[in-house]
């Protein structure tokens, strides 16, 4: 059993089709990276899975049932945009109105887990509207986890975190998945960021999925690249650029040749143009660069 | 990867779900200083109508009071109908008019601040949403009742109204005006979920709907037009305002019937109205 099957599935806004005839699996246990451009149509499925607006053909399963169905419904931890948060209560009196909307029993207890599990357990009494945009979220994703959600949608819930605020989400998505029953579909555009976690992917297009597969697969279909430092870096890279389609210099003052060629082939190339390689490597591309490559391709 | 566990699906049963969203509704309710601002209006009002309607005129002369008795502010002497001048619905029916703002306002935090998206992505049905707002404003508009008939008897008392009224029909009034309440806050969660995007036409049809001026525009046409009113008077503003000095048990029944009418036909409207468009 899969923990989200969709299949065919569509949604129009008036003549505007925004999702069409998409099909997706999420199996147990997964950390699921929905990719795709702005407009895509990720938001919109996302919000379909959750309910908020009803669908206009196909179907959703969650663990098997219909995604309307009750049971699985109090199953889900959903955090879409920002979290929906009334500003003038505190953090602890929005958190407990969330209990008490999935009639947790415990709630006061669950609700200080789900604040230590993001850190926050010392702003529990600053009212919401004076949080930071990085507290915000993780109010968000702490409003998420309540209920013990089997499956959690997380809409950018990467946007307007630290560094510590990544790393803190990075290590509660990984510890939500690891009894391998419960899921995450989770979307952002820190795709560096997304390929540290996720055990799966999703690539949306234009409202239709145009890739699925999961990490391993990601790994098997990047290419290599080949990085390179010498004495002369813009005439090298002057050289290059003539004889390969695509050299970037990265963040770290390396060239990067993306074709498919050798490093033997490019240090004879530079050599023969009196300069010297004096560091090289090969790498594989990463998430970003699939991704940009793939969105070139359909272009 | 640990060993799988066991999956579990429990649906929470429809008194479990309602308990739940009415007891954060009730904390909201609570926590918003925006409920105690109505409360203080609605004492305010009816004692400032007394004061100034016994208060003389700029050459110094005094002016023919509104009321001849107290309890006229609480309830009319006799039963109104929507033909009547808009002036005669001057008493408690006012509170409806407030309440009205108050649950344009309450509903219109839930869509700003997004907490309908929390919500509704949780087992809650939009039944249950409907149902706990009617019975929370409805809640909320009876504290209004009370708070007006205070006000209202003081105010009355320190004009020199008299205070003379036969108890039995008086307590029928104000309690049929409170069961009341239910039907006007469906009719008002209703309204607001219908213009739920649209805060200020939503606050705007409650207004309107409150005062009843809708509905005796519409009562003119139909008359008119010589066409009967009763079905205006009973379904659309009519048992609120039968409410009055005279009223009998058959008034509280009357209420009783409209009021359910109300919360039943307004519930399952806006309850169809939120499943077939986007909540957020």
């Amino acid at each position: 059993m899969n923990a989200v099957e969709i299949k065919n599935l569509s949604k129009n806004f008036g003549a505007k089709q925004a999702v069409c005839g998409l099909n997706m699996t999420v199996p147990m246990g997964a950390v699921y990276g929905f990719i795709g451009e702005n407009g895509s149509g990720k938001s919109t499925t996302e919000k379909m899975i959750c309910g908020l607006i009803p669908v206009s053909g196909g179907s959703i399963k969650l663990y098997g049932k219909d995604y309307t169905d009750g049971a699985v419904r109090a199953r889900i931890g959903v955090l879409i945009e920002a979290p929906g948060c009334f500003p003038g209560l505190s953090v602890w009196d929005n958190m407990m109105l969330q209990a008490g909307n999935l009639s947790i029993p415990d709630a006061e207890k669950e609700v200080v887990k789900v604040l230590k599990l993001v850190r926050m357990e010392g702003a529990a009494g600053n009212k919401y509207k004076n949080c930071s945009l990085g507290m915000k979220q993780r109010v968000g994703i702490a409003m998420a986890l309540l209920g013990d959600p089997l499956l959690l949608v997380l809409d950018e819930p990467l946007n307007g975190l630290d560094a510590d605020g990544m790393r803190i989400m990075r290590e509660v998505l990984t510890d939500v998945v690891k009894d391998g029953t419960r899921s995450v579909i989770v979307s952002s555009h820190l795709l560096g960021e997304l390929q540290k976690v996720a055990t799966h992917y999703g690539i949306i297009r234009h409202g239709k999925m145009i890739r699925e597969m999961t990490a391993d697969e990601l790994d098997a279909g990047c290419r290599t690249y080949v990085a390179l430092r010498t004495g002369e870096m813009n005439k090298s890279k002057m050289l290059l650029g003539c004889r390969y389609s695509r050299v970037e210099e990265d963040e770290a003052g390396f060239l990067r040749v993306y074709d498919r060629t050798t490093p033997e082939e490019i240090v004879t190339y530079l050599y023969e143009n009196g300069i010297c390689v004096t560091e090289m490597r090969t790498d594989k591309i990463g998430l970003e660069e699939y991704y940009i490559d793939l969105m070139k391709e359909g272009k | 990867m640990e060993t799988k566990r066991e999956l579990k699906f429990e649906s929470p049963s429809f008194s479990k779900r309602l308990k739940g969203m009415l007891g954060v509704d009730f904390y909201r309710l609570f926590h918003t200083p925006m409920f105690y601002i109505f409360l203080v209006i609605a004492a305010i009002i009816p004692a400032m109508v007394s004061a100034m309607t016994t208060m003389p005129d700029a050459n110094g002369n005094k002016m023919e009071p509104l009321y001849s008795n107290v309890w006229q502010i609480i309830a009319a002497s006799e039963p109104l109908y929507v033909v009547n001048s808009i002036a005669d619905y001057a008493n408690m029916n006012m509170v409806f008019i407030f309440g009205g703002i108050m649950v344009s306002i309450f509903i219109g935090h839930d869509y700003k601040s997004g907490y309908v998206k929390q919500l509704f992505t949780t087992h809650a049905k939009k039944q249950d949403y409907m149902m706990s707002k009617s019975i929370v404003c409805a809640f909320a508009m009876v504290c209004m009742c009370i708070t007006y008939l205070i006000g209202g008897t003081i105010g009355g008392v320190l004009a020199g109204y008299s205070l003379e009224v036969n108890v039995g029909s008086l307590i029928l009034a104000i309690l049929g005006k409170m069961i009341m309440s239910f039907g006007w806050a469906s009719l008002y969660t209703f309204l607001n979920i219908i213009f739920r995007k649209y805060f200020g036409v939503s606050i705007a049809s409650s207004f309107f709907f409150g005062t009843g001026i809708l509905i005796i525009g519409i009562a003119a046409i139909v008359e008119n037009l010589s066409l009967p009113t009763s079905f205006l008077n009973l379904f659309l503003y009519g048992s609120s305002v039968n409410a009055c000095l005279v009223s009998g048990i058959p008034t509280l029944l009357i209420c009783a019937a409209v009021s359910a009418a109300w919360a039943v036909i307004y519930n399952v409207l806006g309850t169809r109205i939120l499943s077939k468009s986007d909540v957020y």
